[in-house]
Formats: structure tokens, sequence, C-alpha cells
């Protein structure tokens, strides 16, 4: 709750209120004007064709896997980084922290070198096994997974540290080993923060461009995501199709907003 | 205090003992703390701030690893048994009651670790619940109750276990004086019917009179006294003991009620009023800064009035203690004077003077 006070007339007031009214303003004409861009037929056409339904469905299923295996790597990282004290934890901190300003292109060739059968050691060895991750579907699941784990690490660290560690305590002291104290109350009480991280980092999968670009490459109908659709019609300039794409991730994004806002409230619990 | 204690239990078997207890956590650092715990006993813990009061709990109940030292418990080293095994119950200040559970379900969470079946869970968690009086709010969630209904669900939740010592960590500190008064009791009520060996840090002086056998002062890290409340209190080890509980006019009495809120209490003889509705034994205390100090009896609207001879006086500083020893019981009270004032009105060793205080200045425990 905030309180708001009476204001006389003031001068900066209507300055500062009306730059942010101009801001949503903003928002809304350019975002309209993006959506009411194509004729409603040719925006359901697009939405049904088969390529914007692959670029969904891949975007979906690669998403989830990623988001899943993100969720594995980060809920027993992100405890153990707000908890315990190891060597080398500051370090850790720092490195997990760098894919945050690093812009995925990097993290994109990266990946790319490591895994490539020419390039890399590792790369040919999975070659001669015949694996090969490049510029396949596997490669854009690695790549949102590399891209979107630092990040929900460090949102994960939030919800468990919003759990006083004496909830802990006092399970232990009630009989409660280390992993079911974990399952019994860590988990259920950081549960909001947990939801709320899982659905951004998904939403960012769904949407992740750059490291995918680089790893997986823009191929039609095999690598193309909803960012690749938007971006593969553009260049060949086939813009109710880019449109249609980008609806789908601004639906996707409004959707995320409001679970993350509903999630992230706590519904008035105190849990520190 | 020494007729509720240890002696009249016939209990003097070695409940918990400490050795060597040595522990570094972040900032905080004890060394070579040594403490000896009875089987039943109501130990209470005491000191400022950071003085390492809980650290030194949840080291026992297992929470935190020590750098040297061993903890036994009845003879068996619990060092290295992690807290699930131990036996050891905790409850803390802010309650720490699941919130995502019912108060049934958080008093029944131990025993459901334990594989007790759901009938015998639900019998034991009533139980419990009744005899606490929070029987009615079994259903309800954590967040929907007051502070002492919270820490009645917090007290049961860790009694039902019937541990081996349970440690109390600030239990009373978060309530209104009415709900502590009565949470209090409560505390007292169940360790005579549960005979369980009681660890318990406070900031409340009242605590260590009603419910104390036996009280260990913490500062930085070390144990500076430990003994009886007798000892601890009114013989305090230093004047860090003395300052910390304040009172030092600490007296027991008899209290009979004298009509209008008002109590008759009786020390030795003298008799003072105070606001109570206590009957019989009872302990006073009063603030040195409450008594007013003068030559000649003042005529106000202070109840008490007592006469006796100095015997004493100190110099702390900007504040002097001046000793009188009242003239009918031999009651010592200590007041605080200014310096300038003891100047001012001549006060030495062997003078007669009046004690002036009012009745709500007398703290009934």
């Amino acid at each position: 709750m905030t309180i708001r006070t009476k204001h006389h007339f003031s001068l900066f007031k209507l300055f500062c209120t009306g730059t942010a009214l101009a801001a949503v303003l903003g928002l809304i004409v350019i975002f309209s004007g993006m959506v009411l861009y194509p004729s409603f037929n040719d925006l359901i056409d697009c939405l049904l064709s088969e390529e914007i339904r692959f670029a969904i469905t891949l975007s979906m299923v690669t998403a989830l896997i990623s988001t899943f295996l993100c969720a594995v790597i980060a809920i027993p990282a992100a405890y153990s980084m707000t908890r315990f004290d190891f060597f080398g934890k500051e370090a850790a901190n720092i490195l997990l922290n760098l894919p945050l300003s690093l812009p995925p292109l990097v993290a994109g060739i990266a990946l790319l070198i490591f895994f490539s059968p020419v390039l890399s050691p590792f790369g040919s060895f999975l070659a001669s096994i015949g694996i090969n991750i490049v510029y396949t579907s596997a490669a854009i699941v690695i790549a949102q997974f590399f891209v979107n784990t630092p990040y929900m690490i460090r949102s994960l660290r939030s919800s468990f540290a919003m759990v006083n560690p004496r909830y802990e305590h006092t399970a232990r002291t009630l009989g409660c080993s280390e992993w079911n104290t974990f399952v019994q109350v860590t988990l259920p009480m950081a549960k909001s923060g947990l939801i709320a991280g899982i659905v951004i980092t998904w939403s960012k999968a769904m949407g992740e461009f750059g490291a995918v670009l680089m790893f997986a490459g823009a191929i039609a109908m095999k690598t193309e995501t909803l960012p690749m659709a938007l971006f593969i019609n553009m260049t060949t300039g086939d813009i109710e199709k880019s449109v249609a794409a980008a609806i789908i991730l601004l639906v996707i994004s409004a959707v995320v907003l409001v679970v993350v806002e509903h999630f992230g409230k706590d519904k008035g619990v105190e849990y520190v | 205090m020494s007729e509720k204690g240890n002696a009249d239990r016939g209990v003097s078997e070695n409940c918990l003992t400490i050795e060597n207890f040595s522990i570094t956590l972040g900032d905080f650092k004890a060394e070579n703390l040594n403490l000896k715990v009875n089987a039943g006993e109501y130990c209470i813990i005491i000191g400022p701030t950071g003085a390492g009061k809980t650290i030194l709990l949840e080291t026992i109940a297992g929470i935190h690893r020590l750098k040297t030292g061993r903890i036994y418990l009845h003879g068996r080293d619990i060092t290295d048994m992690p807290p699930e095994l131990r036996g050891i119950g905790i409850v803390y200040q802010d309650y720490m009651l699941f919130p995502h559970m019912t108060i049934g379900d958080n008093i029944a969470f131990g025993l459901k670790q334990r594989g007790v079946s759901r009938e015998e869970r639900v019998r034991k968690t009533a139980e419990i619940a009744n005899k606490l009086g929070i029987g009615h709010l079994l259903g309800r969630y954590p967040q929907t109750l007051s502070g002492g209904e919270k820490q009645r669900a917090a007290i049961a939740r860790a009694v039902i276990l019937r541990p081996k010592v349970l440690l109390l960590d600030e239990p009373l500190s978060a309530l209104d004086n009415t709900t502590r008064e009565s949470l209090r009791r409560e505390l007292k009520k169940l360790h005579n019917e549960m005979h369980t060996t009681i660890i318990h840090i406070t900031h409340h002086f009242e605590d260590i009179y009603s419910l104390a056998d036996r009280v260990v002062v913490m500062r930085e890290g070390s144990i500076i006294q430990c003994g009886s409340v007798d000892e601890v209190v009114r013989k305090p080890d230093s004047r860090f003991i003395a300052d910390f509980t304040g009172m030092e006019n600490v007296f027991s009495g008899i209290c009979t009620p004298a009509g209008n809120e008002a109590a008759e209490i009786d020390i030795d003889g003298l008799k003072i009023y105070a606001v109570s509705e206590r009957i019989g034994d009872v302990n006073v205390g009063i603030r040195p800064e409450e008594l007013i100090i003068s030559k000649e009896k003042l005529t106000s609207s202070a109840r008490n009035s007592v006469r006796g001879e100095v015997i004493k006086i100190t110099d702390n500083g900007i504040f002097s203690k001046i000793a009188v020893a009242e003239e009918i019981s031999g009651t010592v009270f200590t007041a605080a004077l200014t310096k300038q004032s003891i100047e001012s009105m001549n006060i030495g060793i062997g003078d007669t003077v009046y004690l002036t205080f009012k009745a709500t200045a007398v703290h009934v425990f």
C-alpha cells in the first residue's frame, strides 16, 4: 500500500506524471500498431499456417525441456548458494552472474565451438559416436538451458533466501532428515518464488534468439522457433508471418506477467 | 527458590554436559565453554545480545558443528549426531510454525516423521493442544493466530515428542505482558508435569524468578556465571549481571489483597503496598531510581514510606548508590542519586533517612 498525499498544483509533479503516462501511451500505440498491422483474416491464416504451428510447437517443447533441465540444476545450486559456505563460493557467484550481462550471441558462439565436430575435441568425440548437436533442435534446448540456468539460479536464490533457516532447524529437531526438510518445508515455503522463477525462465526460453541463432541456426522448418520464424520471415519479406510470431510472443509475455504478479505477491503470507 | 529446586524433586542425574565447547560462526566466536545441566532442571540463560546464547542452543540441538569439544546427553556422546536423532526440541521467539500447514499438522509434524499412525497422531495432537488451550485452533493456519496462540502451538509441537531436552529461545519475548504472564505459568505447569529438562533464553527478569532452578549468564561467547537464582541475582559476580537484571531491590514476601486492586506485602515484618492481584508467596522488585530519599518524612501521594539507616554509599560515576537498612526488618534497599543531590542533602553513613515510593513502582512477580 502506498500512501498518496494530496498535493497542490505542482509543475514538477505534472512533468513526472506526464512523462510516465507518455511512456505507457507509447507502448500501447507501438504494440497496437503491430497487432493491427495485418488484416484479421491474414493474421488468422498466418497463425494457422504450417510454419507458424511448427514454430509454436518447437518453441513450446524446447522451452519446456530446457526449463526442466534449468530447474534440475538451479534448485539445488541456488539452495546451496543461499545456505552453505563452500570453497570458491565468491568466485562461483561472480561467474554465475556473468551470463546475465553477457550478450547471448557470445554464449551461442562459445557453444558452437564447444560442440563443433571440426573445431573441438569434445565435438569430434560426439561425432565419432554418431551424435551431432550443432544446428539441431537439441542445440536449441542446450542454448536455452545454457543462457537461462544462471538467471534461474539467481531468481531461485532470492526465493530460498526468503525462507528463514530456523524453519529448517525446527523441522530437523522434530525428526526430519535434511532431504525431507527440503521437500516438506523449504520447497513448499519457497513455492511462490519457484513458480514465478520457472515461468519467467520458460518465457525467456521461448524468446531466446541470439544463442539459438548461433548454435542451432535459423533453418526453416527445422530449428525454426518463434523468434526464428519472426527473423526468417522478416528477411524474406513475409511481414504478416513475422507479425504473427511476434504477437504470439507478446501474448506469452503478457500471460507470464500476470502469472508472476499473482505468485509474486505471496498472498500476504509472512514466511521470514 | 531452593524449595522448588532439584533437591525437592530428587533429581541430580546429569542430563546434558557440554565440555570445552568452541565454535566459530561468521563473526561469532565461543571458546572453551563448559556447562552441566541436571535432568529435569529448568535452566535459564541470560546475557546481552550477541553473547552467543542462540548459537549455544542451536549447537546443542545439532544445527551447528563444534570446532572442538564434546556434547553428552545422558552420558552418550551426541557431538556428531544429526539433529533429527538427538531428541532435543527447540522453540524460537518467532514461533517458526510452518505457514503451509494447519496448526494440527504443525503439532503432528514430528509424530508424522516418526511414522506414527494417523489415529494416534490425531489423538495425541488433540490431547496436547487441549492441555495448552488451543484445541479449537487445530484446523486454522498459523497466520490467522495471535502471538500467544502461535507460541502455544510451537510449544505443543515440540513437547508432543517428549524431548529429552527442550530448548526455548526467548519464547515469551514477542508477547504482550498479559499473554507472557499466562504462558509463563503454562511453561511452569508443563515443566512440573513432564519433568523435561529445559534450557530457556530470556531477557525477562521475571522468568528467572518464576521458572529457573539455575541461571547461566553469558557474555561474548563465554559463561560468566552459573548458579542458583539467589547466587546469580542477589550475589552477582559482576556489575554486568547487576546491571543486566537492573532491579536491585528484590525481596520475597507474602502478598495479601488490600482492596481496590492494591496489595499489602509483608517482607519479614515490613509492610509495603503494591498494585497486584496476587495472593501468597511473591517476589517484589523496585528499581533504585524509583526510591525517593529524604531526611524528613515526605508528605506525598506515594503510598510507601520506610525509615532506615544509611549503611553504605557507593560511587558509580554519575550516580551514587545508597544502601539503606530498614529499621524493622533490616531489609536493605538501594537507592540511586546523583552525587550533587547527596552533597546538597548532606547524607552520610549512619544517618536516618526516609525512602518514599509509589505502590505502582513495586514490581510483583
